[in-house]
């Protein structure tokens, strides 16, 4: 696989705030998801790749260059940034056609691109309308709109799946997936797994500016699963639910609520088959399960600890 | 394959956009900034404040008798160039150059523009030419409509003479868009406060260092700009009295020619923008809220 993005010992630090410490990884072609609570440093490193910001201290090289201020590298790129901002006054349409005549283009191909690109996220028919009346979808998909216009060898998506109803999201996984088969490149950046889960198994995990993990996404999801979880039952009798799992080799610890029995496991797939098994046979009064753990936040604060 | 797929193979596949050269994204970005600033409400305003002038002349043929009555030249010569060069032509400029990058930091659409391969030089170069345009427009429609209610007045017609004074006034008024603009977008480049630190200084220094007695009017833009006015505007500032507790003084100032006087125009223009390009290269766009992720 070839490597589009090389960090070497890469730093970058605004005051006293560190945003990124000491990072190194290799990014190869593909889709790769960047994941990382808030504040993992990942939209810090889409503007170092973009040449937007200079070190503080290492190295970014994307396609074998240095980003910063280097319009050959920024010609191969196309950025979706998280923040929701806008120009004031325009419709989509001109959103997408402007940004393709800063982009060098001709005023025919800047509205065939334009219009091409509104097409592939389904914003056709609401291209003449102004933004202002966009919801929040459908300004990330024009967003989206004016990154793939030129396009670009490698995609950064920073957190696309924000603010998209399910509908939207589906749509936003399989287009990353389709952009993923036809060759192109895409890192794509989100806070929750589920999310990169279904759109790639290649995954880059940042916690508080470092690297945590990378790989294939079922190793750091092994990684993941193997850190207690605590996942609360609400039923009728605790006590007695509680003697299915006492004996159990993943269960560390059982502890009791009113109607409630919390349970921290090491293996929390074996807890739910064991749970679901009991609610089929109804030999439970099982009313809830909920597994307070899946913040990925926490996670990430198991793992680093 | 679904059409939709087979739609993006197409897009994907399709031949990558051309790079029409630094022409070309001049043009980009002039007309981006035209399109927003045309769309802007303190155009209205702007416009509305720089055609007030056309009022007094009118007002003065209204209202005032024949004895009394200013000749028309004076009036315009007075209206053009204490009014509109010296204080509504800095004032179109902090309305409008003064955002001309800062307004994409500030309302962080910077992102979008900087992440296209365009070139910094030619970025800022369209956006300021996009400001000229519209403030040369307002201006000269505004000194053309003056000149037309300065007939109403004595002794003031449609002659060559006068209608070269007013082209005279239109050239000089957008040198002087030119160098405010350039000095108040640098303003906005490197500053957090550019529009106080612009009144401080368009508003404040040069009235200031005009009176100051030596030669520290040098250090001003609007020396220069009233280096280049008309001969018969020149006459009128050869000597500056200053009132003050100790008593009256004149202070004499000396006129550095035409030439001269352009050519630290554009100068002072060409230094501008440089280091307004040289402030986008060099600034990472970074705020608390950047650190978001």
């Amino acid at each position: 696989m070839e490597t589009l993005i090389e960090v070497k010992t890469l730093s970058k630090w605004f005051g006293e705030v560190v945003a990124l410490n000491n990072l190194s990884l290799k990014i190869g072609t593909g889709v790769t998801g960047l994941l990382g609570p808030n504040g993992a440093g990942k939209s810090t490193l889409f503007k170092l790749m973009l040449g937007l910001y200079t070190p503080s201290r290492g190295a970014i090289e994307v396609m074998g260059h240095n980003p910063r201020n280097n319009l050959d590298c920024l010609r191969k790129l196309g950025y979706c940034p998280e923040s929701d901002k806008f120009y004031e006054n325009m419709t989509g349409f001109e959103f997408v056609y402007w940004l393709n005549r800063q982009w060098g283009m001709s005023r025919k191909e800047a509205t065939h691109s334009a219009e091409e690109a509104i097409d592939i996220v389904t914003m056709t028919d609401r291209m003449d309308d102004p933004i202002d009346e966009y919801s929040k979808g459908m300004r990330q998909r024009i967003k989206i709109a004016q990154a793939l216009a030129s396009r670009p060898a490698l995609l950064m998506l920073d957190e696309p799946m924000g603010g998209l109803d399910p509908q939207g999201r589906e749509e936003m996984f399989s287009l990353i997936r389709r952009l993923g088969d036809e060759g192109r490149s895409v890192i794509v950046s989100s806070h929750i797994l589920y999310e990169i889960e279904r759109v790639t198994d290649n995954v880059v995990l940042l916690f508080k500016g470092s690297l945590l993990a990378q790989g294939r996404i079922r190793e750091i999801r092994d990684l993941i699963d193997r850190h207690p979880h605590t996942i609360t039952i609400q039923c009728g009798d605790p006590r007695k639910l509680s003697q299915h799992f006492h004996n159990s080799e993943s269960t560390m610890n059982l502890d009791f609520e009113e109607n409630a029995l919390i349970i921290r496991t090491r293996d929390p797939n074996d807890c739910f088959t064991k749970l679901n098994q009991l609610y089929i046979d109804k030999s439970e009064d099982i009313e809830e399960i909920s597994c307070t753990d899946d913040d990925l936040q926490s996670v990430f604060k198991y793992l680093t600890h | 394959m679904t059409t939709r797929e087979s739609q993006l193979k197409e897009f994907l596949h399709g031949p990558p956009p051309g790079q029409s050269g630094y022409p070309s994204e001049v043009i980009g970005s002039f007309g981006h900034s035209i399109t927003m600033m045309v769309r802007q409400r303190r155009i209205v305003l702007a416009a509305f404040i720089c055609f007030l002038p056309v009022l007094i002349p009118l007002m003065m043929a209204f209202f005032t008798s024949s004895q009394f009555s200013e000749s028309g030249l004076k009036t315009f010569m007075q209206l053009t160039q204490s009014l509109q060069i010296n204080v509504l032509t800095p004032l179109l400029a902090l309305f409008f150059a003064t955002m001309l990058v800062g307004q994409d930091v500030e309302s962080q659409t910077i992102p979008f523009v900087l992440t296209r391969p365009i070139h910094r030089s030619a970025w800022v170069l369209g956006r300021f030419l996009a400001y000229l345009f519209v403030a040369t427009v307002i201006m000269s429609i505004s000194i053309a409509l003056t000149f037309a209610a300065c007939t109403t007045l004595e002794g003031f017609g449609y002659d060559a003479k006068n209608i070269k004074l007013v082209g005279h006034f239109i050239w000089v008024g957008i040198m002087a868009l030119t160098a405010y603009g350039a000095f108040t977008m640098f303003l906005g480049t490197a500053s957090k406060r550019p529009i106080v630190l612009g009144v401080a200084f368009l508003y404040g220094w040069q009235r200031l260092a005009n009176i100051i007695p030596g030669l520290v009017d040098f250090l001003t833009i609007q020396k220069y700009i009233n280096s280049i006015m008309p001969s018969l505007a020149m006459a009128r500032m050869k000597e500056v009295t200053v009132q003050t507790e100790m008593g009256e003084f004149t202070k004499q100032t000396i006129n550095i020619g035409i030439v001269n006087a352009t050519l630290a125009l554009l100068f002072i223009i060409v230094g501008l923008c440089f280091l307004t390009v040289l402030g986008l290269r060099g600034k990472e766009f970074a705020s608390a809220h950047s650190l978001g992720g």
